[in-house]
């Protein structure tokens, strides 16, 4: 898969699979799992400064790691005006135009604002910034996106850290048949299978999080989800045989062996 | 000088600018993004820019997040 290159906007990653930083046990938990993943991307959300926890602050130990840059998120943001903000800062530190634009005010659900998505994500294309909006699963308003020039988007698989995989199945595929920009299902994925299944479908990445950091064995699940994710594209690339209503033999029905009761 | 900074009280000692606030607090200036009344500030004006009393300081840092 070494040539395999995904491009977003002016952007190359050797990796279909983005992770994220958040809920990991400790920092060396995460830098593992981010090295066996073989992931280029991965995200980080910005918080205040606390001087009583600075081995929280990821800057030092991401920086260290060859070939994966940072994609800031605007979590915490509970509207268009919060997020551009929360990009801009990002932006200072990642000294990157990348960012994954969410807004998700209602902490019961964390599904994505729609409405203040679209709007941030105007601003934020106006400011050169590469967005790849966090959405819900909806054909017409990825659409939209694209055309007002968002670099890739990020239809959710289920609620965020809920593991229910891909539920929005169907919204995906028809987001990935219109789609001019890479379409990563981000959110909900559990297991590599639920990868594999969405890079069978036409998706060209996927984000995942708390699959991997609150797997029992954090690097070894990153590295499952790495296999799982480049036998879906393998799959898909190789194209999957059609589906029949009724069976089609695979061996010769030749009836030789009752001939020689004739 | 009054400051706010991340939404707490705070009394700058030195001399004012966001350089020498953010020395004052152990802060990493290469790990920090800093907003002054809502405005993002870009590191390269840190050591020329002078606050002002009761300005309301945010310093962010990168953590873990999805």
């Amino acid at each position: 898969m070494t040539n395999d290159i995904l491009k977003v906007g002016d952007q190359e990653l050797g990796s279909r699979l983005f992770l994220g930083t958040g809920k990991f046990s400790s920092t060396q938990a995460m830098i593992e799992a981010v090295k066996a993943s073989g992931t280029e991307l991965v995200t980080v959300a910005l918080r205040r400064f606390n001087r009583d926890q600075a081995e929280d602050d990821l800057y030092g130990p991401l920086s260290l790691l060859e070939n994966v840059k940072l994609m800031p998120n605007t979590s915490g943001a509970m509207n268009a005006k919060e997020a551009v903000r929360a990009a801009m800062l990002g932006r200072e530190l990642s000294k990157s135009r990348i960012v994954k634009l969410e807004i998700h005010p209602n902490p019961h659900h964390l599904l994505p604002d729609a409405i203040e998505t679209f709007e941030a994500a105007i601003e934020l294309v106006k400011q050169d910034f590469l967005v790849l909006p966090y959405i819900p699963a909806d054909p017409v308003l990825a659409k939209r996106l694209e055309d007002i020039g968002c670099a890739a988007v990020m239809p959710l698989g289920a609620a965020i850290g809920t593991g229910k995989g891909l539920s929005t199945a169907e919204m995906i595929k028809i987001i990935v048949r219109d789609a001019s920009v890479p379409v990563v299902v981000d959110a909900g994925l559990r297991s590599p299978s639920e990868a594999a299944a969405a890079m069978e479908m036409g998706c060209d990445a996927v984000l995942v999080n708390s699959a991997v950091a609150a797997a029992e064995n954090p690097a070894a699940m990153g590295a499952a989800f790495k296999t799982g994710t480049e036998a879906g594209r393998m799959a898909f690339e190789a194209g999957l045989m059609p589906t029949s209503e009724i069976a089609v033999a695979s061996s010769p029905l030749t009836s030789f062996l009752s001939a020689s009761d004739d | 000088m009054k400051l706010t900074v991340n939404g707490e009280a705070h009394v700058h000692e030195g001399n004012g600018t966001i350089a020498a606030l953010l020395e004052e607090l152990g802060a990493n200036p290469a790990h920090t993004a800093l907003m002054v009344n809502g405005d993002v500030i870009p590191s390269e004006g840190w050591k020329n820019t002078t606050l002002n009393e009761n300005d309301e300081v945010e310093m962010l840092v990168f953590v873990g997040g999805g």
